[in-house]
């Protein structure tokens, strides 16, 4: 996967109109890459082929949920991070998105823009650090055994 | 013949007939009312998304607005192009504002419907009109779930109370959508009949059990959990079709396949003897 500069951000809602209002506000204020789906099912293929920072899906959709479709975001990129946007007046299935799906925010309908923004930075950042912290782990590992082997010829050396 | 009540026993009987008519009618109401509250939840969402769309649009454009006028200002050649790109945008929110302006009004129509207080008088309706109205207030609950498909014949004008038989068509559609767990399909047709209409509604649920089927008219059973009916719904339906508009409703059903609601009103009410 390639370490691309600008932020990539996917917006899920089954309502053109909701992306459409996001990507014009998110143009206007963010260098960010934006890709808007109305259909969760090709949000999933575009999350196995790209590198994304953040996804945010709406609620209720035909076909997919959006607890179903942040499950499959989870288990497909863990790093990017989940918000729910939703007008769903049920806290109920916000309390079990944020406990099923490790959601990073849950965002009510209809959103403040400045308050959207702010969250989707933070969650670009986290997701960020997130995979940095993962290279670094792994880095660490391969130091750790390749140490191991020195150790290792160094003990076969000296027996 | 039987033999002349005394008059005070007669007017007791009417002032007791009156009464037991006053209580019905708050009954259908509060009953009315009880299955706008459970649907709420569906329109709040269904109304939210372009509410939200509206103010970020709003956002947006009075932005861009702002950048057009210090570009102006400053005539500076890449802010002009710049804020050129940024008025096509805004003419393509404008266009989104005014279709999610429609969608909320269409919602605000369906709901005025049902929350109307019938005239004492029956008038012309359009039921096919008052069928789509009722059923943009549960598509709300539906969407992502069920799918409607309607089959409308042309109808001629049936005179009516609209609101009480919308009540009817919403609770009817509210059970059918009951019925169904998980993925499934509503099938609404309506047709001209003789001298009335027809109107079915027919759900690919689970179905009424031959021993409910008895039953089910009849006030005050329910298969429902506490809090999602009263089991007056179908009662009140009957009586509304049956009573007030001199129709018919009934019903067939198989367990596992699902129900279909027949509903038949007459296009016009005989004239009720004065008096």
């Amino acid at each position: 996967m390639s370490t691309n500069q600008k932020a990539s951000v996917v917006i899920v809602d089954d309502e053109e109109m909701v992306i459409t209002s996001v990507r014009a506000y998110l143009e206007l204020e963010t260098e960010f890459e934006i890709h808007g789906f109305t259909e969760p099912e090709q949000a999933v293929k575009h999350m196995e082929n790209h590198l994304v920072d953040i996804a945010v899906s709406d609620y209720l959709m035909p076909r997919m949920s959006g607890i179903q479709f942040l499950t499959r975001a989870k288990q497909i990129q863990p790093e990017a991070s989940r918000v729910l946007l939703t007008g769903h007046a049920d806290k109920q299935s916000a309390i079990q998105a944020i406990n099923d799906v490790g959601l990073y925010q849950y965002v009510e309908k209809p959103w403040e823009n400045a308050q959207l923004l702010l969250i989707i930075q933070n969650g670009i950042e986290r997701s960020k650090l997130l995979r940095e912290l993962r290279e670094k782990v792994s880095e660490l590992d391969t130091a750790h055994s390749s140490l191991k082997n020195v150790q290792k010829r160094l003990l076969q050396a000296f027996l | 013949m039987s033999q002349p009540d005394p008059p005070e026993a007669l007017n007791e009987l009417a002032s007791l007939r009156a009464k037991a008519e006053r209580l019905a009618a708050q009954l259908a109401e509060e009953h009315k009312m009880a299955e706008l509250g459970r649907l709420l939840a569906g329109i709040v969402h269904e109304i939210n998304s372009p509410i939200g769309s509206i103010l970020s649009n709003n956002q947006v454009i009075i932005r861009s607005l702002e950048m057009l006028k210090s570009a102006l200002a400053s005539g500076d050649r890449a802010a002009l192009e710049k804020s050129g790109r940024q008025v096509e945008t805004c003419l393509s929110l404008a266009a989104i504002d005014k279709i999610a302006c429609e969608r909320i009004s269409e919602l605000v129509r369906g709901l005025k419907t049902f929350v109307r207080v019938d005239s004492a008088e029956m008038r012309k309706a359009d039921l096919n009109e008052q069928i789509e109205n009722m059923l943009k207030l549960t598509q709300c609950d539906f969407r992502g779930r069920i799918a409607v498909e309607t089959d409308f014949g042309a109808l001629p004008p049936v005179e009516c109370h609209a609101s009480m038989l919308s009540q009817v068509f919403l609770n009817i559609l509210v059970n059918a959508g009951h019925a169904i767990d998980g993925p499934g399909k509503i099938t609404v047709r309506t047709r001209a009949e003789g001298g009335g209409v027809h109107i079915s509604i027919a759900d690919t649920g689970h179905g009424i059990k031959p021993e409910d089927r008895p039953k089910i008219l009849a006030g005050g059973f329910t298969t429902k959990a506490v809090g999602v009916g009263t089991g007056l719904g179908l009662s009140l339906s009957k009586r509304i079709v049956e009573e007030t508009h001199g129709g018919s409703i009934d019903f067939e059903s198989e367990v596992g396949v699902g129900t279909t609601f027949h509903i038949r009103i007459p296009v016009e009410q005989k004239k009720k003897a004065a008096g």
